[in-house]
């Protein structure tokens, strides 16, 4: 018992003695990824912010949409020895994906529905139309939850589109979004970090079977074609969660699709990360633009890509023009839908070359630190 | 051997290869900029009389007939659920046969389906006539003769049976297909067949959008120095961190425009049209264009891409960087085959238009126009090379306008297609890029890639 005691008490002063500059671990780790207080985190994963119970009811009251791609095209041409044309029939479907019409959608579409979601409190206030997340914060404004939430496409784990998603931002580089805390005092609580979002270029460090990513990697930021991801946000930490001010706009590097670069294009978009010292995890929110996201969809998976999932890109293009809830055009039509896309990082160290070591984002020395104590 | 003729298509091509365009220029960096003729070398081998060798500035050298059309193959292709093509060592699947229903190989639409052509439709072998053999004819080298399913014989070179195309026109044409990689989802595409280029063993070629690109053995870039004199290297000490010279062999022996330099006792070192070749420490993935980013270094290219119209410009977009029209707007390049077995083109002014002017306007032509006007060519606009081209079409039906034809739009063509632009884009934007079934790989469109650091886009 003893020896126990003097154990804990040995890890104890080893974990103060880490915790240079200030920083204290927000778990009960030893390690201290803080260094010249500053914390950097890789993508590692992602998915939308989709709330799913066991049997989907709560949320999707009129079940799980299974009219899709092939499904419309049976409904639409049923098989009756009609003779028809390619154009009249395949292409019109492909037209209605590139061209879709604003107007009643014809097929069955379920919405997600009840209380719960997931996701952020955008605009302060708790309205009908908002969440409640799972442990009871009200006011999560997330529509586009409410428009594809019942799409299984989505649904983890075993989603097509949730599995894709999730395994792109592990596997490609052009997703690898790192998010860069400086002026950390501590991941417990600080009241005022800067973070900056790049892009990194490097593959991530798996364990010995690829699966898991593992803490510790090293990063290069893309400072070439990464410029349009590079944003800044004030933030702070509350209890081990990072909350950051929202900023105007930002770009996600955002690839649907092996070989379709694209990028989320988030309107009045904030974060909520809960942090340790090995990882990351939480909530980016904001709107997106009706047209922009739509067709993103579209561009970054095929027909036949959505038809595994029974997606109909006509209906969800309707769909989240009638949920749409933010940035009202001159006749007060929304263009935006509020939205939460949730992130999974891990901890990296950004490897800066050279000339990239002027123009980073110093940390300013530690109040607790005497001067050129940074090292 | 019997008669072997070799041309090289100075003219056009000599002009391209000397003045690669700016927007090339920038993106190769083509400090490896050639001085004189830059063209392929090939290594000649055994050929049936009345064929030759041409040296087309994209596909580099290609064998062609006595008439100076391109020889092409259509090697089997597995699409989503069947195969497309011929098989190697068998008869030809390019028949008299006139499809007019699609055959349902792309998932998910159904087979059976009226092909919008249909009552004027031409049978696979009228759009790619065989390439016949006489009676007296016999098997060279891999140069072999298979008997067609109606009893004619027809060339093949390495098992596959060869074909020309009726698009192109003039000697050296290669319009009718290419050896650019094409995506999964693309269409069956046939290849111009060609002789092995003069390289050796520990390298290959590769066909990126900047031009026939040096490769290694793996596929990883090798890169030229400006700090290099003529057949000596100055890359010591530091620069050997960054930098690996590509070695040779101790039994290899100099070829063609290739050399070798002893950097000490017994270490040799290969030199390519007198420039020390080296890989890039930094290089994670294949035919990479990033240790070009190094003051001084190059890519290095058996030739480069054709010239591209003096007024387009290079864009950097967050991927990579794109060819884009003087506004800076990015372009676009239309790919189509329809669904039939023999996967028939869709995407040059000669064949069907609904296929595009569907998911660029839903049906809707004048839409489609102004969602993806072609790229404008100005009056009297000088092609710069043989790849890009001016061209008139219909407004509206997207097809060859008639001589004189009022409205017509001159516009410039990339091997014999309009390119487009995406009206709502501002420069670096690639909002179009995959727009269309299957990613634009199939029936839409793709950014006209010069570098993508991430994917394959470039080739």
């Amino acid at each position: 018992m003893k020896q126990n005691l003097a154990r804990a008490f040995s890890v104890c002063a080893l974990g103060a003695t880490l915790a240079v500059g200030g920083a204290a671990s927000a778990d009960d780790t030893i390690v201290n990824n803080v260094r010249d207080r500053s914390i950097a985190y890789a993508v590692s994963g992602g998915h939308w912010g989709i709330y799913q119970t066991g049997d989907g009811k709560a949320e999707c009251p009129d079940g799980l949409n299974d009219v899709g791609p092939r499904e419309t095209f049976k409904m639409l041409f049923p098989d009756d020895g009609t003779k028809r044309s390619v154009v009249d029939t395949q292409l019109a479907r492909e037209a209605a994906i590139w061209a879709p019409e604003d107007k009643e959608y014809k097929f069955p579409y379920h919405l997600a529905g009840g209380k719960v979601g997931l996701g952020l409190n955008l605009d302060g206030k708790v309205g009908p139309n908002d969440f409640t997340t799972p442990d009871g914060e009200k006011g999560i404004d997330n529509q586009l939850f409410r428009a594809m939430g019942c799409l299984r496409w989505l649904r983890g784990p075993d989603g097509i589109g949730y599995h894709f998603s999730d395994l792109y931002m592990k596997q490609f580089n052009y997703n690898r979004a790192l998010i860069e805390l400086t002026n950390v005092d501590s991941l417990a609580d600080d009241p005022d970090v800067d973070v900056t979002i790049y892009r990194g270029l490097d593959s991530l460090m798996a364990d010995a079977t690829g699966a898991k990513t593992m803490p510790g990697g090293t990063q290069r930021i893309d400072a070439k074609f990464g410029q349009k991801f590079i944003t800044h946000l004030k933030g702070k930490i509350v209890a081990g969660v990072l909350t950051t001010e929202p900023v105007k706009e930002m770009y996600w590097p955002f690839a649907w699709f092996g070989g379709n670069p694209g990028a989320q294009h988030i309107l009045d978009m904030r974060m909520k990360l809960k942090l340790t010292q090995e990882a990351a995890n939480g909530f980016i929110g904001g709107y997106e633009n009706l047209e922009e996201w739509y067709y993103g969809l579209a561009r970054g998976r095929s027909t036949h890509h959505l038809a595994y999932g029974s997606v109909s890109a006509p209906g969800v293009y309707q769909a989240i023009h009638k949920l749409a809830d933010a940035y009202p055009d001159a006749s007060g039509k929304n263009t935006a839908i509020s939205m939460a896309w949730g992130t999974d990082l891990t901890q990296v160290f950004i490897q800066r070359r050279p000339q990239e070591v002027a123009a980073a984002p110093a940390s300013a020395p530690s109040k607790s630190e005497p001067a050129g104590g940074r090292h | 051997m019997r008669v072997k003729s070799v041309l090289i298509l100075t003219g056009l091509f000599l002009a391209a290869g000397l003045s690669a365009s700016p927007a090339h220029a920038q993106y190769a960096k083509a400090g490896a900029k050639p001085a004189a003729v830059e063209r392929e070398d090939f290594l000649p081998e055994p050929m049936p009389s009345g064929f030759q060798v041409i040296v087309n500035e994209v596909e580099g050298a290609v064998f062609a007939d006595a008439a100076g059309r391109t020889l092409y193959k259509w090697p089997l292709k597995g699409l989503r659920n069947g195969d497309v093509g011929d098989r190697k060592n068998a008869p030809s699947n390019c028949n008299n046969e006139v499809y007019t229903e699609n055959s349902g190989l792309q998932s998910p639409w159904p087979a059976g389906l009226k092909l919008p052509d249909a009552a004027v439709r031409k049978s696979c072998q009228e759009l790619w006539p065989a390439v016949l053999a006489g009676g007296d004819a016999a098997p060279v080298g891999k140069w072999a003769i298979i008997a067609r399913r109606d009893g004619t014989k027809q060339w093949a070179y390495d098992g596959y049976p060869l074909y020309i195309s009726v698009l192109d026109k003039q000697p050296g044409d290669v319009i009718g297909g290419s050896n650019r990689r094409s995506r999964g989802d693309s269409p069956g595409v046939r290849e111009p067949v060609g002789p092995n280029p003069n390289i050796p063993p520990a390298f290959a070629i590769s066909q990126v959008a900047s031009g026939r690109m040096l490769v290694n053995y793996a596929g990883y870039s090798v890169y030229a120095w400006d700090g290099d004199g003529p057949e000596k290297s100055n890359c010591t000490a530091d620069c050997l961190v960054t930098w690996s010279p590509v070695l040779a062999a101790e039994t290899s022996q100099p070829q063609g425009d290739w050399s070798i330099i002893q950097r000490s006792p017994g270490i040799r070192q290969w030199v390519f049209r007198k420039k020390p070749l080296y890989t890039y420490i930094a290089d994670t993935r294949p035919r990479s264009l990033t240790g070009s980013d190094e003051p001084g270094w190059h890519n290095v290219y058996t030739q480069h891409a054709p010239a591209v119209p003096a007024e387009f410009t290079q864009q950097e977009t967050h991927a990579g960087v794109v060819l884009a029209d003087a506004r800076g707007k990015t372009i676009y390049v239309y790919t189509c085959g329809d669904d039939a077995l023999d996967q028939q083109a869709c995407d040059h002014p000669a064949s069907p238009q609904e296929y595009r002017i569907l998911v660029c306007g839903g049906n809707d032509a004048a839409r489609c126009l102004k969602t993806w006007p072609p790229v404008a060519a100005a009056k009297g606009a000088k092609a710069p090379s043989r790849a890009w081209t001016a061209i008139d079409i219909d407004p509206l039906t997207g097809r060859y306008a008639a001589a004189g034809q009022p409205g017509a739009l001159h516009v410039w063509a990339y091997r014999g297609r309009p390119v487009y632009t995406f009206s709502s884009e501002n420069p670096g934007d690639v909002d179009g890029d995959a727009w269309g079934e299957f990613y634009g790989a199939r029936n839409g469109f793709k950014a006209f890639w010069l570098r993508d650091d991430f994917y394959t886009n470039a080739g």
